[in-house]
């Protein structure tokens, strides 16, 4: 396998501080440090007698570019070609320690060391220039690198050749004078990003990707308080992980445990996985604190610190005489930063020291983190950053890497950790909720009289994980104060008290893209649209009345200019005469970040158009005029693109974006369909309006667009709809219930508890089987066992009919174990009446059949009797396998005693009392086996005869497909194939009492026979996909004649019937009949859609068929449906994954009551799918 | 059945044995056996598209699809669709539209889109929303990523009419 190097081709501070033919710039870590020591030195920026540059800055690339427009800075100081410069970004034995990379402040803040640096190179390289020419420096200038004359054209020097054999390190001066504006040739132009080309042609490295020598895999296992990090239990519940739970899994090299912190290590990744799902833990109970079912509930009951930030004037006095004063309360969901790509890391934990390969935003703070989670100096930690999936504030990134560290170092060798799409979702420091309430007044003339606001955050930063679930520090909560982000609003308030309230973190949180000032906004920016239809103003007229700032005031005008706003009081709806009304709303805001009183970034103002459909519920956001003033722009063509990124998550978060929680509060969504991002189909038309500030101080732009969306969104739908919404996300059902069309909630259907009706009649059972015991007959006599049978005696064209004949009785199907050797037994199959463990029939004599002469193969295949005269359990299908021909039951017995002979004693059966009473099986057997072959029926066709052969004998398909008595015996007559069950799934019925909405034609059956799936019926699943497999050893002629035989049972429908009949159902169960818009059907969305619906979505290879056809979907009962979705689909007619570990039981019943309604909406819903589901997933152990 | 055994796998036009399970997704096999790091994990469950190669033509969910039904069949990853001197026509779009924020699903959306050009040379801006459904994108790079597969359906179109 190809590896990563190490450190790929960054270049590297300590060999750069350590060479000649150098001009650095570099900078005393600390005031004492010692000039002559690489390790106490930050380099900024170094050039080279090769004429290459490389520049140095603490922050990190989350995506947005700044590696590119860190390049144009340097570029342009230096005046050099940018595609010269290399950019090294925070990495801890690399690059200055500039903090985390938070606020969108790199560009206004974390760039000046570099241009200083480059501006200070740019000189010094003037002046080597002017010596070594004899010329005075200000006739010298560079250009694309090369040192020119201003008078002299002939000169031109490349700066590479002022640094032959020179060691030149300079500590950065910070009064080094750096370019006029006027001057930039570079800044300020768009160009292309320096790392696109590698992203589009896959060879760009993201962490995710990093390779190194020895490299093992490793997942974790998360404790059960899903996303919560505060309380005692965290670090604490763990009661015992059952090592042994995985010995059945390859390559497993280790099982690391510390506290509440699980993590398998195994050779490959997909080992990794299986371990980690298949390990047993148990945890204790635990409980946690608050209820998040409603979140202002739970946030106003949470204790609080309060900072009073701002107190002006006599907010109380003046809210007590304003004629117009209005009280309102905003709510703010949770949110997820939904990184694509789920954190991952590589470890390395040697002797010396630990070095990590990190997607970290932040890799100067993780390395303090890593240092007290290990017991390490920070100096035997080497960071190094690596890009990864974007994200917008804190990810799991710094939790995966400390994870790898401790698998590492459970392993002594590199660990590559990748979290799983649950994980990520689960844990990921969210978004905080908030709560803030406005109290708020006119005054006489349209003044703003007062403003009291109050807003609530819930967040402690979001320690590290590991450091928890290990016990390195206390779960006790800590309380950021993060939620005064923008907290003072824009407006000349006469009077106005801004109050935050911290407090503890109710689940993990940390910051999200506009952090808290995007709440605070939501808010301020509602309340002054309420305040302009109160002072009978139009809404933008009013905020510019009211606007203190001219450069906000200036972005306000521009932006509704652009927008071509027409003014109005109060909502004045564009309505079409049908079910779709539109509407406009205007928002703005001046990010301000940082702890308060903050430092103030961008401005940005939104002109959203909104369609609401007041039908469904659905609100569109059509089209966003989105003006910024952003200072002067590094790239433009980057800012715009920010702008567009900001503009759509951002309306992605307010119309669709809430993470859901359990019963007990832990984190319920985990995947796309219970987090649902804005895709494509709902884009806006965006339309960005960059106002030209190049001669003022960069201010950012990763954050500020984002900022007034929630208002611009909620106050154009008050356009629309007279309906004003201060709760988030617009989801379809809150926007019904604003308007008054339907409840928001349906009332859970009530729960009723069921008992098993299945286990109340066995106890009569018993006794009418304790009757047979009495006349039991004895235990029948043994075939004396004989040396196995030489295989060479067979021929070839035996062997292969007896191989035929083994797939056509799917032998290996029950007796293979999960993992084992063919035919070695050890399956264990349920019945209703205990477990029955499938036997080895391989050639072994000691525990196979290997002794067994073919007269004792025959009885066993014939009467159920073990050679040695035991019965057998008619779990092992003999009645059927009775009618089958000697020859090919000679083949069969050939081609056994020519497979490998494994030697692998057999596990006791345990049944249940009384049937544990194998002589019982002989009276079961003289009511039930009718051994003999069956009769040709003339009058059938010669291919019915041979379906009907292949169907009855050794393909016992009715040993499933009928359904048995209370004896466990197939039933006859009409019931005959009219629907058993097999290993907990129903084998749906065969014949006309099939579910199926369109009924079972002979080319149906013989296409899914033949591969598996039917376009009218599905993909075989469960235990009937291993049979399809097995079923490809049979000769076309045979698939046929089954099918022939089969589908004699079901009444033909004509082609063209058939045909309307699935138009019918495609039309009758389409999108359209069943808007998305409940969360279920959100479920189905994210989860089902991009497969199973052709025509909606990628045209993909491995698509799923269509729902609505799906006999399962359309069963009595929904235990088939559940099964395919927890355990998935193995085949190879088609994989579906399993998304048992992806939905509880809950999301699971709300998923499949949608599918049952949409694609079986003539069938009654199933009843107590909870329990159901329960029962089927088995307790979490 | 769970046993390892060598899978055949034919990729970007050559022939590799991987001794794998069969049942891993080939995603795995891709990234890990194969080095081919274009195709992303996301989420494993086939909804998000960061893990798209084409099969036999047609984009496939390679996180869904199990090594054994993907053996004997033509598989094609970015990394054989183009390399930086010398790119498909999809990949040099979304260079010049500047398609990528973080990038990380932009091998999905290559993949999608190339599959649809091949099976649809002229698609409206409807067909491509559509084709890109299911095809998440956290950064927001929707608008220059639509941009970028109209632009390369235009050069497409172009360059076909301009062949002899």
């Amino acid at each position: 396998m190809t590896e990563t190097p190490t450190r790929m081709e960054t270049p590297y501070r300590r060999a750069l501080l350590q060479r000649s033919g150098v001009l650095a710039i570099v900078e005393r870590r600390t005031s004492a440090a010692d000039a002559l020591d690489p390790d106490a030195l930050d380099l900024h920026l170094c050039l080279t007698e090769e004429g290459a540059v490389y520049a140095f800055n603490g922050h990190v690339d989350l995506g947005t570019g700044i590696r590119t427009a860190l390049a144009q800075i340097v570029a342009e100081e230096l005046d050099v070609a940018i595609d010269t410069v290399t950019m090294a970004l925070g990495d801890t034995d690399n690059t200055p320690d500039q903090g985390p990379t938070i606020a969108s402040e790199t560009i206004q803040i974390s760039a000046r060391p570099l241009r200083i640096a480059a501006a200070q190179a740019r000189l010094h390289l003037l002046g080597l220039a002017a010596d070594m020419l004899d010329r005075p420096t200000d006739d010298l200038v560079i250009r694309d690198g090369i040192l020119r004359s201003r008078e002299d054209a002939r000169i031109a020097l490349p700066f590479g050749e002022l640094l032959q054999n020179r060691q030149i390190h300079l500590l950065l001066d910070p009064e080094t004078p750096v370019k006029d504006v006027a001057d930039y040739r570079i800044v300020g132009r768009s160009v292309g990003r320096v790392d696109i080309p590698d992203k589009v042609t896959g060879s760009f490295v993201y962490v995710h990707d990093v390779r190194v020598p020895g490299m093992l895999h490793g997942r974790v296992v998360r404790p059960p308080y899903s996303g919560i990090d505060a309380g005692d239990f965290v670090g604490r519940s763990l009661e015992e992980v059952d090592k042994a739970s995985i010995a059945h899994v390859p390559g497993v090299v280790a099982v690391v445990v510390q506290g509440d912190f699980i993590g398998v290590v195994c050779e490959r990744e997909e080992q990794a996985i299986e371990a980690a799902a298949a390990l047993k833990v148990t945890w204790k109970p635990w409980v946690a604190g608050a209820d998040l079912g409603h979140v202002e509930n739970a946030l106003r009951a949470q204790p609080v610190q309060s900072r009073r930030l701002v107190d002006e004037g006599d907010v109380d006095a003046a809210l007590a005489i304003a004629g117009h004063r209005l009280d309102r309360t905003y709510v703010w969901p949770y949110q997820m930063h939904g990184s694509i790509g789920p954190s991952c890391a590589v470890a390395d934990f040697q002797p010396n020291g630990l070095r990590v390969w990190s997607g970290t935003q932040n890799p100067y703070p993780m390395r303090t983190d890593l240092a007290l989670l290990m017991g390490l100096a920070e100096e035997r930690i080497e960071v190094i950053r690596i890009e990864a999936a974007g994200c917008y504030g804190r990810n799991c990134a710094d939790d995966v890497t400390a994870d790898a560290a401790l698998l590492s170092r459970g392993v002594g060798r590199p660990v590559r950790v990748q979290l799983t799409r649950e994980q990520e979702h689960l844990w990921e420091p969210k978004g905080a909720a908030q709560l803030i309430d406005v109290s708020g007044a006119l005054g006489p003339g349209g003044s703003l009289a007062a403003y009291d606001f109050e807003t609530r955050y819930p967040s402690n930063l979001a320690p590290t994980l590991a450091l928890l679930l290990t016990g390195a520090v206390s779960p006790r909560p800590f309380i950021a104060q993060m939620g005064d982000r923008t907290s003072r609003p824009a407006y000349d308030y006469e009077n106005i008290r801004v109050t935050v309230h911290d407090m503890a973190p109710i689940v993990r949180a940390s910051w999200l893209r506009g952090v808290s000032a995007m709440p605070n906004v939501f808010a301020h920016e509602s309340f002054i649209d309420e305040l302009a239809e109160e002072a009978g103003a139009d809404p933008v007229a009013f905020r510019l009345d009211h606007l203190t700032d001219p450069r906000a005031a200036e972005l306000t005008r521009a932006t509704a200019e652009r927008a071509g706003w027409t003014p109005r009081v109060g909502p004045a709806p564009q309505e079409d005469g049908t079910e779709i009304v539109r509407g406009r709303g205007f928002a703005q805001a001046r990010y301000v970040h940082g702890k308060w009183p903050g430092t103030a970034a961008a401005w940005s103002a939104w002109a959203a158009e909104v369609a609401v459909n007041r039908v469904t519920g659905e609100v569109n956001v059509t089209r966003v005029v989105v003006g910024q003033d952003t200072g002067m722009m590094v790239n433009p063509a980057g800012v715009r693109h920010q702008i567009h990124g900001n503009v759509i998550q951002s309306t992605s978060r307010v119309l669709k974006e809430e993470v859901s929680f359990s019963e007990t509060t832990a984190v319920a969504s985990r995947e796309w369909g219970a987090y649902p991002i804005l895709g494509f189909p709902d884009l806006p038309s965006v339309d960005v309006l960059m106002m030209d500030r190049q001669y003022e101080p960069p201010l950012g732009a990763g954050e500020s667009a984002s900022v007034p969306s929630a208002a611009a969104i909620v106050n154009a739908v008050y356009d629309a709809t007279g309906v004003r919404f201060r709760e988030l996300p617009l989801t379809p059902e809150r926007v019904l219930a604003g308007l008054g069309r339907l409840p928001q909630k349906t009332a859970a259907p009530a729960r009723k508890r069921r008992r098993f009706a299945f286990f109340g009649g066995l106890g009569a059972l018993a006794v009418g089987l304790a009757g047979f015991a009495a006349m039991a007959l004895p235990i029948r006599a043994a075939i004396p066992p004989i040396a196995r049978p030489d295989p060479t005696t067979y021929s070839a064209s035996t062997i292969e009919r007896g191989r035929v004949m083994a797939s056509l009785g799917a032998c290996a199907v029950c007796h293979t174990a999960p993992g084992g050797a063919a035919y070695a037994g050890g399956l264990a199959i349920e019945t209703p009446f205990g477990t029955v463990m499938s036997t080895n029939i391989t050639p072994d004599v000691s525990t196979g059949i290997g002794n067994w002469s073919y007269p004792a193969f025959e009885r066993a295949m014939r009467e159920g009797l073990h050679r040695d005269g035991r019965h057998l359990y008619p779990a092992f299908p003999y009645p059927n396998f009775a009618k089958a021909d000697e020859a090919d039951l000679q083949a069969l017995y050939a081609f056994l005693m020519s497979q490998t002979a494994v030697a692998k004693a057999n596990a006791p059966t345990r049944m249940t009392f009384p049937f544990n009473i194998r002589p019982l099986v002989a009276g079961w057997n003289l009511l039930f086996n009718r051994p003999g072959t069956i009769e040709a029926d003339t009058a059938q066709s010669e291919a019915w005869n041979r379906g009907r052969y292949l169907v009855d004998g050794l393909g016992h398909c009715s040993a499933c497909h009928s359904p048995r008595n209370a004896l466990g015996a197939e039933k006859t007559g009409a019931s005959y194939l009219a629907g058993g069950v097999a290993e907990g799934w129903e084998a749906p019925a065969l014949t006309n009492l099939s579910h199926a909405p369109i009924p079972w034609t002979e080319a149906d059956i013989y296409r899914y026979l033949r591969t598996g799936k039917s376009l009218h019926h599905g993909t075989a699943a469960g235990p009937m996909a291993p049979v399809v497999a097995e079923l490809r050893a049979l000769p076309d002629e045979d698939i046929r004649a089954m099918s022939v035989y089969l589908a004699s049972f079901s009444d033909p429908m004509a082609l063209d019937e058939v045909e309307s009949r699935a138009a019918h159902i495609s039309a009758a169960t389409s999108v359209s009949a069943a808007p998305p818009s409940s969360t279920g059907a959100r479920f189905y969305d994210g989860g089902c859609a991009s497969c199973h619906e052709a025509g909606r979505g990628a045209i993909l290879v491995n698509a799923g068929p269509a729902l609505g056809f799906n006999t399962n979907l359309h069963a009595a009962k929904p235990d088939n449906v559940i099964r395919a979705i927890l355990g998935g689909i193995e085949g190879h007619s088609g994989t579906m994954p399993a998304f048992g570990a992806a939905l509880d039981n809950r999301q699971l019943a709300d998923l499949i009551r949608y599918l049952r309604q949409r694609f079986a909406p003539d069938r009654a819903s199933w009843q107590d799918l909870e329990e159901t589901i329960a029962r089927i997933r088995k307790p979490a152990t | 059945m769970r046993a390892a055994r060598p899978i055949q796998l034919r990729v970007n036009g050559q022939a590799h044995v991987v001794e794998a399970e069969p049942r891993t997704p080939l995603l795995f096999l891709l990234r890990n056996d194969l080095c081919l790091n274009s195709p992303k994990y996301g989420c494993g469950l086939g909804e998000c598209g960061a893990c798209t190669v084409i099969i036999d033509g047609i984009a496939a969910r390679s996180c869904v699809v199990s090594a054994a039904s993907a053996e004997g069949r033509e598989i094609v990853t970015l990394e054989g669709l183009g390399t930086i001197d010398h790119l498909h026509p999809v990949q040099a779009a979304f260079i010049e539209e500047q398609a990528a924020q973080c990038g990380y699903c932009l091998n999905g959306m290559i993949m999608t889109a190339k599959a649809l050009l091949d099976r649809d040379p002229d698609p409206d801006e409807a067909s491509i929303r559509n084709e890109l459904r299911f095809n998440l994108c956290r950064c927001g790079t929707h608008i220059e990523i639509l941009r970028a597969v109209m632009t390369a359906a235009r050069r497409m179109r172009e360059g076909a009419s301009a062949a002899p």
